[in-house]
């Protein structure tokens, strides 16, 4: 493994002239931030066994990586309240440009390319104003603002590129904070989460909201399927002891479909689901709870749970061969199929954080 | 040679023996406790054969008793407790959809030959088991029904068999907490083990704030004393005095280890939150229909979360863990 790393990245001189992808990085099969050590930061490559394949550090916290559809390089966006991003040029490990966000704004953690990587959408906190932006950004032009569009709601956070297509779904969490409170949320009673979906340009092409009692589970992170299926993870503000469901699924023009549980199992969860993803095969909807140590694996067309899965501190998940692949805050990560977790690799040098990305 | 050598590891895996905090939780705190439990839920359900009458004095001793050995063990919601649904079977609490009083009332309708058969009662639905439904039986009781007295005996029966297969299962678990390794499917290094009795502790304080006593606080304008744990029979409070002190053990158990100033600074944390309780004169949290009353459980909670604040500050490095990277802190 580490000789045909070292190949590639031998060839990278050659490679500066035509651009020809993710080969030349490694062929990396996911992307994730994680600290490493007590201080140091950094976004990894892995392959599908888990093993490293490329190292990029970064200057702070990350949270996820976007990664452009034909070109090696990733964007990995600082966790909120962060203003950097740094678009990272997977095959050299250099910094090939450096977004900061305008004054006003500030990053949420994640970001999403158009269907032809010519621009870069990131969601954005716009604080003074209250309210969300997405971010336009010239991905063909040395990563220039080209300027901004509303969210359609408060504190957006996940926000993904339905397959096929150019329409953004926008995870609205609805939760309003200011970089002078920190991280404190500064508007629960009120808040008003909210799925969104925007035309490339920015146009509001429908907004789905939860039930009113629901009204403070926060709609965080999503995951697309190729048909446009989407699932959206959620994360309760109300009181710890409400058995209230994490996950839902919505296509467009239906009405959404939320998978709770009998309350004991819910309860499990502990109202806080950090990551959503399909399986490999679309079948599976997987949804991870680092507070209540599992993840929740549903069948997609029925909505009934599948399997429970324990893992300490798992958060990341994402599309895997056989079902998922898992990331933990204790460096490891796994391999989801039927009811169980099979550990693939320890990285005993690093917490890996929220997110894995499939690329 | 190799292959020997080998052989040898994965016949004698990686031995790490567990560390003195660890055995002090487990000796010291985790399996008494988990036995005597399993003794209250045998003697109640003796109880409960000897004489059913909701109203009768042995039988809600023992039920008050099993209720005080539960709330020893509550904060321990992890393994043991969690497979078979055991800690909800136990305590089907909070119940926010009043799931409790249907389930039971189905089940008074049901054929006696379902309460005669543990096994079969083993799967009736989770609240209408425990002792929250066994204290609606005794102290809601719509007169003494005869099939009352059916589902009395099945319900306490079903305790003692659950309190009992937790001590079994604990009996297999402790070993493993004991000797975590590469070859150990649940505890891969030490870390991890104190990691989950560290959790414990932290989260069980949080859950007697935030739970115990917040939901019978609800909010200010919309006070909700009757969403106390256990107030029918009066005891919501007893159950966060018990629990404090059970939590405190496990605590110093785990800080056996720790610097001297650390220690005395997560007893003194401790105590504190437990003399509150001790000093609060408000059985079942009725006081919060009042803001006097509320101020007072408010400051009681806040104690509670000082408490949490301070032991987890100083326990979870002492122990080298700290809640997890990605639950501590999420996005």
């Amino acid at each position: 493994m580490p000789d045909r790393r070292h190949v590639l990245l031998g060839g990278l001189a050659l490679a500066a002239a035509p651009a020809t992808g993710w080969a030349e990085a490694g062929n990396p099969a996911y992307l994730a931030a994680a600290r490493v050590g007590p201080e140091a930061h950094a976004l990894f490559g892995i392959d599908a066994a888990g093993r490293d394949v490329f190292r990029v550090p970064l200057p702070g916290r990350g949270h996820a990586a976007a990664a452009h559809p034909l070109r090696p390089e990733a964007v990995a966006l600082a966790r909120r309240p962060g203003t950097y991003a740094l678009v990272l040029d997977c095959r050299s490990g250099r910094v090939a440009a450096r977004l900061t966000a305008p004054r006003g704004r500030h990053f949420q953690g994640h970001g999403a390319f158009s269907r032809d990587g010519s621009r870069l959408y990131t969601s954005e906190n716009a604080y003074d104003l209250g309210t969300g932006r997405i971010g336009i950004w010239d991905a063909a032009g040395g990563y220039r603002r080209l300027g901004e569009v509303p969210s359609g709601g408060i504190g957006p956070h996940e926000l993904l590129r339905l397959p096929g297509s150019d329409v953004l779904a926008v995870a609205n969490g609805g939760i309003l904070t200011h970089p002078d409170s920190g991280r404190a949320k500064l508007n629960l009673a009120s808040m008003r989460p909210s799925l969104a979906y925007l035309s490339g340009d920015g146009d509001l092409l429908e907004q789905v909201e939860l039930p009113p009692g629901l009204a403070r589970n926060s709609i965080r992170h999503l995951a697309a399927r190729g048909d446009g299926l989407i699932g959206f993870a959620m994360q309760w503000q109300g009181a710890l002891g409400e058995p209230v469901p994490l996950l839902g699924l919505h296509r467009r023009g239906e009405a959404p479909r939320l998978l709770g549980l009998e309350p004991a199992r819910q309860l499990r969860l502990r109202g806080y689901a950090g990551s959503v993803a399909f399986s490999g095969d679309g079948t599976g909807i997987a949804i991870t709870a680092p507070r209540g140590g599992r993840a929740h694996v549903f069948a997609a067309e029925s909505g009934s749970l599948a399997a429970e899965i324990l893992r300490g501190d798992i958060c990341g998940i994402a599309a895997g061969p056989a079902g998922f692949l898992a990331t933990d805050g204790l460096g490891g990560v796994s391999r989801l199929s039927g009811a169980d977790a099979a550990p693939l690799a320890r990285h005993g040098d690093r917490n890996w954080d929220n997110h894995l990305v499939a690329l | 040679m190799r292959v020997l050598a080998l052989c040898l590891a994965l016949l004698w895996p990686a031995a790490a023996a567990a560390g003195p905090s660890v055995d002090a939780a487990l000796d010291g705190h985790v399996l008494p406790r988990v036995a005597r439990l399993a003794e209250a839920g045998a003697a109640l359900s003796a109880a409960a054969e000897a004489r059913c009458a909701p109203e009768g004095e042995a039988l809600r001793a023992a039920y008050h008793a099993a209720y005080d050995a539960w709330a020893g063990v509550s904060h321990l919601r992890f393994g043991p407790m969690e497979e078979a649904d055991r800690g909800y079977a136990l305590a089907f609490w909070p119940d926010t959809r009043g799931a409790t009083a249907r389930s039971l009332a189905r089940l008074l309708g049901e054929d006696p030959a379902l309460l005669a058969d543990p096994a079969a009662f083993a799967t009736v639905s989770v609240a209408a088991r425990g002792l929250l439904a066994l204290e609606r039986l005794l102290y809601d009781a719509p007169g003494a029904a005869p099939a009352a007295c059916g589902v009395i005996r099945a319900v306490s029966r079903d305790i003692a068999g659950t309190a009992a297969g937790l001590a079994d299962a604990w009996a297999l678990h402790a070993p493993l907490m004991r000797a975590p390794g590469p070859e150990n499917a649940l505890y891969a290094s030490e870390m991890e083990v104190l990691r989950t009795l560290f959790t414990a502790v932290a989260t069980g304080l949080e859950f007697n704030a935030d739970v115990r006593l917040g939901r019978p606080m609800g909010s200010f304008e919309r006070p909700r004393p009757l969403r106390a744990e256990a107030h029918r029979s009066g005891r919501s409070l007893r159950i966060v005095r018990l629990s404090l002190a059970a939590i405190e053990e496990l605590a110093l158990a785990l800080a056996v280890t720790a610097p001297a100033p650390d220690r005395a600074a997560i007893a003194a944390a401790l105590d504190g939150a437990r003399g509150a309780a001790a000093a609060l004169d408000d059985p079942v949290f009725a006081g919060v229909a009042t803001p006097q009353g509320r101020f007072r459980v408010e400051a009681l909670q806040q104690r509670i979360r000082d408490a949490r604040a301070e032991v987890t500050a100083r326990l979870g490095p002492a122990l080298g863990v700290s809640a997890g990277f990605n639950a501590l802190d999420g996005d």
